[in-house]
Formats: structure tokens, sequence, C-alpha cells
């Protein structure tokens, strides 16, 4: 299958998008208690679940729902995956972090088609579903995935991708929901197909007869009469029969007990529960209250909150009695969801105010235990922000404010921050906040202020290394190359104090360090230094919390090579940063660098129309006015598409970047004054032309060389331009972006001078030159007298194909610098293309062959000679080489 | 807007604190809880917290603003 050609196993990340370590009790089949009773009728009906695609569960909160299919998916073979849902998963990066790790944990392989992890919080990769699902619909067995507790996962966002999932995955997927509410699929579908089993409230109610079991179970035998009341009363309410049997038990007279709660009209839960902990002994009522505000803990955590020890006997003893609490495994207990929530509003009448005291002393808990994210949450749920913040920044984690998955999450957590927060780490977290929202004025403001609360103690102290980050980011953001250099010495040497294991867990700290610093570099036109530096990060720890920062790098080099006319090079980093995206989150502030580059490629090559998509694809992933370099990039690239439409005055207004940066690079102003020469020059002035690039100050530069010469040829300055054109050839410092226009000088002087010969020789090796890269523009710019050489027959055969031809791809490989060896090309068949521009569209072969109307195994065969064609065996080599080639 | 959640039994005092936000009145083995309502989020959010309380809704209305 296509789709899993693709996918190479990555090992299985350590943390999900919000960093919390993945905790093994959300992946556990819930033990059954010894109080449990098995109901032959629902496990029958369940069985019918393996027949369906879809299962739902939904019932009452303590209705059995969990304990029936937990049960029930024991007795299967695997694979079973199995996923507790909790408050906070809604997200569908983090849902399906979670979904994905469950079914991990069954045994099934994960698709890497996106990357090592699903992607930021707030979203998930399309990509990745389409993965996931052809894993599963090429499944001899289904895998059971159990999403428990749906209610908390579900938003309209999650069901359609789920829905997507379960539709394509076909018979390799069963899925079951259990749920309090009935789930956003669309269910009228399934039902009106019979591809769903439902299992409702009043079918999960316990008959008499199971009822006796029940209550049997906790010591209670009652006549039939009395039983069937109580199952009147509560409606056959799990919760509610649980709960009664443990209130009849302690009262002593259980019968006369039940007999008056039944003659009663109390709801049931919330009067039993009271009744049941109104029994339980002080120390005992004390901590139950006391742990409402935990999803999971610990009897050390417990002991944390109430302030006493001995909690592990206690919630030993609960377990035992199988009232409120339910052992997790590894030390990990949990109350009953319903009952949790009864309990909370028991501690808020019973313990008023108590509960920004108790989340306070839980956030220090789970600090000192490692918990970082919990420990955040609880921080602020207690609203101490100044905690919370020195907690956040302690860790080291400051980078994660900046790019990566937890990004979106945590500045949405921190926009809660109260402005009364004082001290170094909140200063800190507002500057980060500021200077990923591009507000450099407050984010400066904030960060000054911080440094002068660092406290005076030892370097070792997070706050200093996280502070110089800030500034190499601000250096970067406001064009000051000096301060960056700076930042980052200090930062070397902040690093051999910092505790090794903090700097381990945060290897995106180091990465951004050397990422802003190689940006500064490039904007001051230090281009080997920002190179050394570049790949330094390169060459440093991958995985998704480096891979913003790769992203970063990439565009980076693939812009350097560009303006050094490594037309080939660049495109292949500007599409690796692409393919390092996806995993990681968006880089900040260097978004979109990449399309930029594209762009301009594409420009060179006459291909104007993709030249222009990129150009919106790359305003769609970062906003106007991100970093220097990215904004210089872009006027560069746009001003060169506005040439190439012949719309002089447009390019001239777009040349200027758009930025305000505290130095120049010099690179960026040399680019504009070509334009602006080249505006010159299409009006019919050369002279002024010429003129304008005679004050640029590199004009000598090689990589400015050919297009300056261009220019003074065109205002009758021969001598020098051939002069500068030969010079330029004979050297390799620079690609065939540069070399190209400046063969094509020396063939254009050649032809004024009536040597036809000699300009018809030095065409051929401006194609020759050209082809590999198909750079069409400078042919197109280089005039009507040149063109019209071209047409000699055996220049023909040399441009034939590519430069002629519209969009089409040569004959040749892509054969640039460092590039593969050219191979032999075999056209496609219309099929094979059909075939190759779904799978540039992610389309799984199931969706080709629906979209074709063909067989899956017709898609399959085409594909495999679409591989064999191109050389390649994986899926994202085919679409790559396809556009080298310009088969898309 | 008002709203007005008629749920199955005779809450405690202890459950009514957890909706501080409605008044409540118990009637013929019924309590309604009812109150000005700021938005259809709120309602829903009502909703929601009578479900994970366990308490059977089984009448609910929005009355327009008196008046």
């Amino acid at each position: 299958m296509a789709a899993r050609d693709d996918s190479v196993r990555e090992p299985v990340p350590y943390a999900d998008p919000l960093g919390e370590p993945f905790l093994r009790t959300r992946f556990a089949l819930p033990a059954r208690p010894a109080t449990f009773v098995r109901r032959p009728r629902l496990t029958d009906h369940l069985d019918q679940a393996l027949d369906t695609p879809l299962t739902l569960v939904n019932g009452a909160a303590g209705a059995g729902k969990t304990l029936l299919v937990a049960d029930w998916a024991a007795g299967l073979g695997p694979p079973v995956a199995w996923l507790t849902g909790e408050a906070g998963d809604r997200q569908p990066g983090v849902f399906w972090a979670y979904a994905l790790r469950a079914l991990h944990s069954a045994g099934v392989p994960l698709p890497a088609g996106a990357g090592p992890g699903p992607g930021p919080a707030g979203r998930v990769d399309h990509r990745l579903l389409v993965c996931l699902a052809a894993e599963l619909s090429g499944r001899d067995r289904p895998v059971v995935l159990v999403l428990d507790e749906f209610h908390r996962l579900t938003t309209r966002e999650n069901a359609e991708q789920l829905e997507f999932v379960l539709h394509h995955a076909g018979d390799g997927l069963r899925l079951v929901l259990v749920s309090r509410t009935e789930p956003l699929l669309p269910l009228h579908r399934y039902r009106a197909s019979a591809a769903v089993t439902e299992i409702r409230n009043d079918e999960l109610a316990f008959t008499p007869e199971e009822a006796a079991d029940l209550l049997a179970r906790h010591g209670l035998r009652l006549p039939a009469p009395a039983t069937r009341a109580l199952v009147e009363r509560t409606g056959g309410w799990a919760a509610g029969l649980r709960l009664s049997a443990l209130a009849a038990r302690q009262s002593g007279d259980p019968e006369t007990y039940l007999k008056e709660f039944e003659a009663g009209r109390s709801t049931i839960a919330d009067f039993l529960l009271a009744e049941v902990l109104g029994t339980q002994p002080a120390p005992t009522q004390d901590l139950l209250l006391r742990v409402s505000v935990l999803d999971r803990f610990r009897p050390e955590l417990a002991e944390a909150l109430t302030g006493r020890p001995g909690a592990e006997p206690i919630l030993a003893g609960l377990c035992r009695q199988n009232s409120f609490v339910e052992d997790l495994g590894h030390s990990w207990y949990r109350l009953h969801p319903l009952f949790g929530e009864i309990l909370r509003v028991h501690l808020r009448a019973r313990l008023p105010g108590l509960e920004p005291e108790l989340h306070r002393r839980a956030a220090r808990w789970l600090r000192d235990f490692g918990a970082v994210p919990q420990a955040l949450t609880h921080g602020a749920a207690a609203g101490d922000w100044e905690f919370t913040a020195g907690v956040f920044v302690g860790d080291l984690a400051i980078g994660q404010l900046l790019t990566g998955l937890r990004a979106d999450h945590l500045r949405v957590f921190f926009s809660g921050m109260d402005p009364r927060a004082t001290g170094a780490a909140a200063d800190l977290v507002r500057a980060a906040r500021e200077l990923s929202e591009r507000d450099l004025d407050h984010g400066l403001a904030h960060l000054r202020h911080a440094e002068e609360q660092l406290p005076a103690g030892p370097a070792a102290d997070p706050s200093r290394l996280s502070c110089t980050l800030l500034e190499c980011l601000a250096a970067r953001l406001t064009g000051a190359p000096g301060r960056a250099e700076q930042a980052t010495a200090t930062a070397a040497r902040l690093r051999r104090e910092v505790p090794g294991h903090l700097l381990a867990k945060h290897p995106e700290l180091a990465a951004l360090l050397l990422t802003h610093l190689g940006s500064a570099r490039v904007w001051a036109g230090r281009f080997d230094a920002a190179r050394a530096v570049l790949t330094e990060v390169l060459d440093g720890p991958g995985g998704a919390a480096t891979a913003p920062a790769r992203e970063d790098c990439l565009a980076h080099l693939a812009l350097i090579d560009y303006l050094d006319g490594w037309v080939g090079r660049a495109e292949r980093e500007a599409l690796a940063a692409a393919e390092a995206r996806g995993a990681g989150g968006r880089p900040f502030p260097g978004a979109g660098l990449g399309q930029l580059v594209l762009a301009a490629v594409a420009v060179d090559r006459d291909e104007l129309e993709r030249a222009r998509s990129l150009l919106e694809e790359a305003a769609a992933c970062g906003a106007v006015g991100a970093d220097p370099v990215t904004e210089a990039c872009r006027a560069l690239a746009t001003a060169r598409l506005l040439l190439a439409h012949g719309d002089a005055r447009a390019a001239a207004s777009a040349a200027a970047p758009a930025v305000a940066a505290l130095t120049t690079a010099p690179w960026a102003e040399a680019h504009a004054a070509l334009t602006a020469s080249a505006v010159q020059l299409a009006e019919g002035r050369p002279d002024t032309a010429a003129g304008m690039l005679d004050a640029m100050p590199c004009s000598g530069e090689p990589r400015y060389a050919a297009e300056v010469a261009w220019v003074r040829l065109a205002a009758g300055r021969r001598a020098e331009a051939v002069e500068t054109a030969e010079r330029l050839c004979g050297s390799d410092l620079t690609g065939p972006g540069v070399t190209v226009r400046a063969t094509l000088v020396r063939a254009r002087a050649a032809a004024e001078a009536g040597d036809t010969t000699a300009a018809a020789k030095l065409l051929a090796r401006a194609l020759l030159d050209a082809r590999p890269d198909r750079l069409r523009r400078p042919f197109l710019d280089a005039g009507p007298g040149v063109r019209s050489l071209l047409e000699a027959p055996y220049l023909h055969g040399l441009a034939a194909g590519w430069l002629h031809g519209g969009a089409r791809a040569p004959h040749d490989g892509p054969g640039t610098g460092t590039g593969p060896p050219a191979l032999v090309v075999e056209e496609l068949s219309g099929r094979e293309r059909e075939v190759l521009a779904r799978l540039a569209q992610l389309m799984s072969t199931q969706e080709m062959a629906a979209d074709l109307f063909i067989s899956v195994n017709t898609v399959k065969t085409h594909l495999k000679s679409v591989y064999r064609k191109l050389g390649v065996n994986r899926r994202g080599d085919a679409v790559r080489r396809a556009r080298e080639r310009g088969l898309l | 807007m008002h709203c007005e959640i008629r749920v199955e039994g005779t809450m405690s005092d202890m459950l009514t604190r957890a909706f501080p936000e409605l008044e409540h009145v118990t009637m013929s083995g019924q309590t309604v809880l009812f109150g000005p309502l700021i938005d259809e989020a709120q309602l829903y959010g009502l909703l929601d917290r009578c479900l994970s309380l366990g308490l059977r809704v089984v009448e609910m209305r929005r009355l327009p603003e008196p008046g």
C-alpha cells in the first residue's frame, strides 16, 4: 500500500503535545472490582460490536458503562486499544496523540507519514489521519479501539476526524465510544446501514435479578420485593444501587434503611453519597474532600493536601470497600468521576476558600515530583502566577513558548497570567509571549525588566539562560547582529553551568539560540559564518522539539544558496524545510521563508503562476512583519515576480522590505538596487540604470556581478561587462543562477559584435548550464537578439523540452550540484500522471481508486510503475522527484 | 432570557450549592432550578453540570425575559 511504503517507524514520542508524559494508567483496561456483576445480555449484545464499525455505549454518569466495556474487552483477543478521556484532551492534536499512543500500546504500528508526532496541540495534520486509516485498512484483524469518557474528548472537529479514519479504515477498525452524551458523528447514516451497535441508558439499567446479584456481592441479601422496589426507586442505576448497598450496610438495619430510602424522594446520588461519606472516619472524609481537586493522585500527594501522614492505608481501605476510590495501578488512584464531582461540591461548602490552597500544595508537590505540566495547571488554578512562571522558567522551557507543539497551548495558558505577578520569571514569560506576537516594544521592555530582577545568585539559574535566548530572538527580530553574537556568547558560557538534565530535556533551547544567531548573521551578509551555525543545528539532536528550528535553518541555507545562484541546492533545502514541518509546528519567526525561496526559484524558471501561489502560501503561514531576513526575501521574490510580469513600477515599490531593522542587510539593499535599475532598464533608460549600480557599494561581488554586467552591457559599456562576465564564468563561486546570466552577457556582446559563431557557442553553454535547473527566465530577459539566435537548429536540440515547451520536464535528470546522478526518465502514462497528482494531494490508495473509478489493485499497479519510472520507492520521494521534474 | 430546569428528586442543600447562579424550589418530588440566563452556552453548561452530578433532568424550559 502506497501510504504504508512511506511509514518510517519512528520511535514513539515520549511526550504528548502538551509535553505531558503519557500516563500508562490511561491506556490500561480498568480493573473490575470484586463486586462487579457480569451481565450476559449486555456482553452478548456487545459482541455485535465486532461486526459493526461503530459501537456506542451511552448512559448517565455511574450507569456502569466503563466496567461493562472493560470486562467485555478483556475477554477479546488482542488487539484492543483503550483510552480514558480526560478534561483537556479536546484539542485535536492532544486527542490524536493519545489515540495513537493507545493504538500503539495495542501493537498497531504508528504511521509516520506526518513525522514523529501528531503536531501541535491545536490541530492535527490531515496526512497523519490518511496514513493511520491506510495502516488500519491493511490489517488482517481489526483493532478494537475503545474511547472511554468520550464526552470529555468530543468536539465537532475530533468527531469529523474520527469519522474520516473510521470510514477509510474499513474493516481494520472497530470503534467503541463510551460516553455520557451522544457523540457528534453522523449516526443516522450508521443507523440506516445497520453499521452501529448501540447500548443505551435503558439497556444498561439493572434488572431486579442483576440487582440482587450486585447487592449480594456487597453482602446484602434482600427479599425479592425489596430488591424490586429498590430497582424501581433507583431506576436500575448502577451507582444508585451501589451507594444504597453501601449506605444500607453501614446503617445496621439494611432493610428498614432501604425502605425509608425508597419512600423518600431525594435525588439519589447526592443523598446516598452524603450518607456514605458521613459514616467514614473524619480523616477519611477530609482526605476525600481534599483530593477531589485532583484528576489522579498518589498517597504522598494526598498527604501533601491533608498535611497528615497515613493516606496509603485509607486509600487501600476505600478501594477494598469499593467506595469512591479506584486503584489505577502503579500507586495511582482516582475518584469515581461522578463521586468526584459531588465531593467537590461538598469541599466548597464545608471547607470554603480552601480550594486555591489545595491547588497550591498540589502544584508544589507535582513540581518536586517532576510533573511540570500538572504543576503548571494547579499553580494557575491556585492563581499563583509567580510560582507557575517560576516552575516554567526553572524547567528551562521558555523556548516552548516560541515554537513547537506546546506553543499555542502555552500562550493561551499564560494569557491568563495575573498582571500583578512580579519577578524575573513572570517578566520573562511576558517578554516571550509578546516577542512571539511581534509586540517588540512591550516584549523588549519586559525583557529589560526581567534582566534587572535576575537573582544575583549562581549563573546556573535557568532564568539567566532563558534571558539570553530571548535576547538573541530580540536581536534577530530587530536586525541587530552584534547583540545576537553577544547573547549567544553569554549563553555558551551559561550552558556549562546549567544542570545537564534540563538542557537534555529541552534541546530546542540550544537549537533556537543558534538558529536566531544564524538568521542574524544572514541579515549581516556573513553567509559563511551563518552557514556554520545553521549546519550545527542540523547536525544536532533531531525530534519534534527541534523540528521548527531545523526547518528555519534549512530555509536560511536555501536562501544563502539561492543568492549565490545554486538554484537546485536551494530548492532541495527549501523542500527539506517543508518536510521538516508537521513534526513540530511552525518555526517562529521564520515561517514561510522556505516557500519564499521556492517562489524566487519558480520566477527564475518562469513558472509565474507557481511563484504566485507560493508567495500566497508564505503569507498564509506567517503574518507579514515577521523577521528582517524573511521580509527581505519576501520583497526580493515579490519584486522579481512583478518584474517578470512586466510590472516595473510595482516591482520597484515592492523591492524595499517592509521591516524596521537597526542595521541594514547589504544583500537586501543590493537586490533593491538591482530591481530599481531593472525598472530603469525596462523603461528605456539604460544609462540611469547603470549609474545606479555604480553607486551600489557591493556591485563587485560575484553574486550580483552578472546582473550588474547585464545592465552595463545594455548601457553600451561592453568591454567592462564582458570582462566581469568572463571572470564570473571562470570561477566556481556562484551557481547557474548567476553564471547563466553571465554567459548570456557574453553571448549578447558577441552577437552585437557580429560574431554569431561565438555567440551561438556561448548560448549552447548557457543552455547546458541552465537546463538541469530549467532556468528559463534569463533567456526570456535576454532580449529578442539573443532569442532569435536560439532558433539555430543545433541549439534547438539543447532547448527542446524545457525552454520552449511551457512547464515541461527536461529529459535529463535533476543533475544539480550535489544531487543524484541524472537518470533517464521514461514518460509517464496519462493514468500514471493522474495517480501521481493524487499522490501529491496525499490521497490514500482507496481514495484514488474511488476518485478515478478504478480498483485498488489497479492503483497499486500504476503506483509501482510511477515509482519505477521515477527511480524511487517511497511516496514522499515520488512526489519530490516529480516536482523536481516539473511533472506536477 | 430565563431558564427552568426540572430534575427528578429532592436535591440536598449541599448539592444546590453546585448551582449558585440559580434559585431552586422543591415541588412534588422534583427540584426546579431557575434563574436568568446569559446565553445558550450557559444553558449547555448547566445541563452538563446536571449530567456530571448524576441528576436526571426531566424538563427544561427557556422563557423569554418578562415584560
